[in-house]
């Protein structure tokens, strides 16, 4: 068997299409390696040579500084408390929206009733609220429950935010579930949570998983509500990263602000590396059914 | 007693009407079967008894017992479903024993139960696979040893063997069968497929848009068919379907015909007494493919019987029989001629009429007008 010749043209197309591809990545990599760089190099090094240019000695003073020792504002002890907040914040937000939204889903899906399309529409609008316009509203209803400026208060903002995407997540990915599988276990004498619990969560892998990565993603990086209701204490790292950068006495220290927000994204970063592959399965795993 | 009683049971979506009325009534270990065109209400009326979906009116009895608003799970009733609906995330074992379990059958018992329908279906070197893992036969089997294993008074089949092929399909209707004979149970069994209805059903009731038609076993709807619909429905290929005029003549009631050739003959007709009315009207006469056949001298001389000439216009060999096609009065019909017999394509050849069977409808409401 004699393989098709690719003619010229189609060969030239295809490494035309490579170098495009590669330049594309290289621009989307070029500030993490720059970044990575200068958090690597003395305040010194930073003046004296180019932004590419490679750090002399390879040392992490700059990261130990952004970590625990960088002042944010009035405090100087780096953003270690501030990420320990992030998690306090996110941890409980993206569990309960998570588990929300599935329920929500289940209902909305599996178990309609007279209106739920309708009801499902309204929560989709949600999703398409701006944050800007809840932000006052939001602020007097943290105050009534006495929750201005608490972590509780802000994993409240992020949960009830958060309910309009999960349920959209979950309700998505269960209407491709067969029906005739609830029929069965009602049939078998399941009831409404005995049947969410053995036979629809077991089922919810790829989903739960594209949940809690766009949940986790979105709250950590969350700045806006993070500086609107949070108090002095009660910072996400976002926030105080802001700070830290915006705190200066005499020279900038590119070093430790570079240092701090690679810090600040790792987590994100680290929940793509270990769960990415589900997130792409996950979000298409609907389309193809239908 | 009756096992199963429907009485008078409606079902609206708004103003649309799924189901108008249906009474039916089977005995305890009788195979009912839902037979109709899609959309006829046969799923609805399957779903209504299992209490997936409210009817609108009327009662559904099982035993003594008025099981109308009662929950699926308070019904005694398993369902095999089309799709088998399998729980994918569980083995074979823990489907089977799964409506055990939430019923707090002892896990002793469960386990006893398991064996028992696993060795009545063949699937004991299957219990610990996943569905994922099975064929669609032997998941088929899987989703009826579910149905079995909680020993439910009330069988319900929704299409279970229209997502299997040919071969299998043939197979596991004969497995149903046996399987009914053996242990006795009630079953309702919904298909589209009129062989599986005639091949297994006890009585069989045929729906369309939501009426019941005609509830009758399987002979009773093949020999006596109500209408002109159920006639068609039931037999395959469907029944022959002939315009023509009832005459009176010196040799009794009857009917002509032209054939493609343009040879016009008479053909008897029986229960004259119940036609008096339509003498000199058009009419539609019914009559089935075997009823039509090469001459066959043991009926010859028959009453009813009469060779008449047909022009052949195609013919379709089968193995066992070959199916004519020829034309009366502009239509054309089927016959069913042994293989044997010499029908070249475009040539006259004589052709048996068994006129004994025939059954007439009004052209205009479709129904039957010789009906005892």
């Amino acid at each position: 068997m004699v393989k098709p010749q690719k003619t010229l043209n189609q060969q030239l197309l295809r490494y035309g299409l490579y170098v495009l591809l590669g330049v594309a990545a290289l621009v989307y990599l070029l500030p993490l390696w720059v970044m990575l760089l200068t958090s690597l190099k003395d305040v010194e090094e930073i003046r004296n040579g180019t932004l590419l240019s490679l750090p002399g000695t390879i040392n992490f003073d700059a990261w130990s500084k952004a970590w625990s020792g960088a002042c944010t504002g009035s405090t100087c002890d780096g953003i270690a408390p501030f990420f320990a907040n992030s998690f306090r914040i996110v941890i409980p937000a993206v569990l309960i929206s998570t588990l929300v939204g599935s329920l929500n889903g289940y209902v909305l899906s599996l178990w309609k009733f007279r209106g739920s399309e309708i009801l499902f529409g309204a929560m989709l609008v949600g999703c398409f609220i701006p944050f800007q316009v809840i932000l006052l509203p939001m602020a007097r209803m943290l105050a009534m429950l006495g929750l201005a400026n608490t972590v509780t208060g802000l994993v409240l903002v992020h949960i009830t935010y958060g309910i309009a995407f999960t349920t959209l997540f979950f309700r998505n990915f269960y209407v491709g579930l067969p029906k005739e599988l609830i029929s069965a276990a009602r049939l078998d004498g399941a009831g409404f949570f005995f049947i969410f619990r053995r036979v629809v969560l077991p089922l919810s892998t790829p989903i739960i998983v594209v949940c809690v990565i766009w949940q986790f993603t979105q709250i950590w990086n969350d700045f806006l509500f993070g500086v609107v209701f949070s108090g002095a204490q009660t910072q996400p790292v976002t926030v105080a990263l802001n700070n830290l950068v915006n705190t200066s006495f005499g020279g900038k220290e590119y070093n430790v602000d570079m240092a701090a927000a690679l810090i600040a994204a790792l987590p994100t970063l680290l929940v793509y590396v270990l769960a990415g592959k589900y997130f792409v399965r996950g979000l298409t795993a609907g389309a193809v059914k239908g | 007693m009756a096992s199963l009683t429907i009485d008078n049971v409606t079902k609206s979506y708004g103003q649309t009407q799924v189901l108008k009325g249906i009474n039916i009534a089977i005995e305890k270990g009788e195979f009912l079967i839902l037979v109709g065109p899609s959309g006829c209400g046969k799923s609805t009326l399957m779903n209504s008894i299992a209490g997936l979906e409210d009817v609108t009116g009327g009662r559904i009895l099982i035993g003594n017992a008025d099981i109308t608003q009662a929950a699926p799970k308070d019904r005694d009733i398993a369902m095999v479903f089309q799709s088998y609906a399998l729980y994918p995330n569980m083995s074979v074992r823990e489907n089977i024993a799964f409506g055990l379990e939430i019923r707090k059958v002892p896990k002793v018992e469960r386990e006893q139960e398991v064996q028992r329908v696993a060795s009545l279906l063949q699937i004991e070197p299957l219990l610990d696979r996943k569905p994922g893992q099975l064929s669609g036969g032997q998941r088929q089997r899987v989703a009826m040893g579910r149905a079995l294993a909680r020993r439910p008074k009330l069988y319900l089949f929704d299409e279970p063997l229209s997502n299997l092929d040919a071969k299998l399909r043939v197979e596991m209707r004969t497995e149903i069968k046996k399987l009914h004979q053996r242990l006795g149970t009630t079953i309702v069994y919904v298909t589209h497929d009129q062989i599986e209805a005639m091949t297994l059903a006890d009585r069989i009731a045929v729906m369309r848009g939501g009426e019941l038609l005609q509830l009758g076993t399987p002979q009773e709807i093949y020999d006596n068919p109500v209408n002109k619909f159920v006639a068609g429905f039931m037999g395959s290929p469907a029944m022959n379907f002939v315009p023509c005029t009832l005459v009176a003549s010196d040799r009794g009631l009857g009917v002509e015909i032209t054939d493609g050739a343009g040879n016009p003959s008479w053909l008897p007709v029986p229960n004259a007494e119940r036609l008096g009315g339509y003498i000199g009207k058009q009419v539609i006469l019914g009559v089935r493919p075997e009823m039509i056949t090469d001459p066959v001298p043991h009926k010859a001389g028959e009453a009813m019987v009469c060779e008449v000439p047909m022009k052949v216009l195609v013919t379709e060999p089968t193995g066992a029989d070959t199916m004519l096609v020829a034309e009366v009065n502009g239509v054309e019909i089927n016959c069913r001629i042994n293989p044997g017999y010499s029908t070249p394509v475009g040539q006259v050849v004589p052709l048996m009429f068994d006129m004994s069977k025939v059954v007439f409808f009004d052209p205009t409401t479709e129904e039957r007008i010789d009906r005892a």
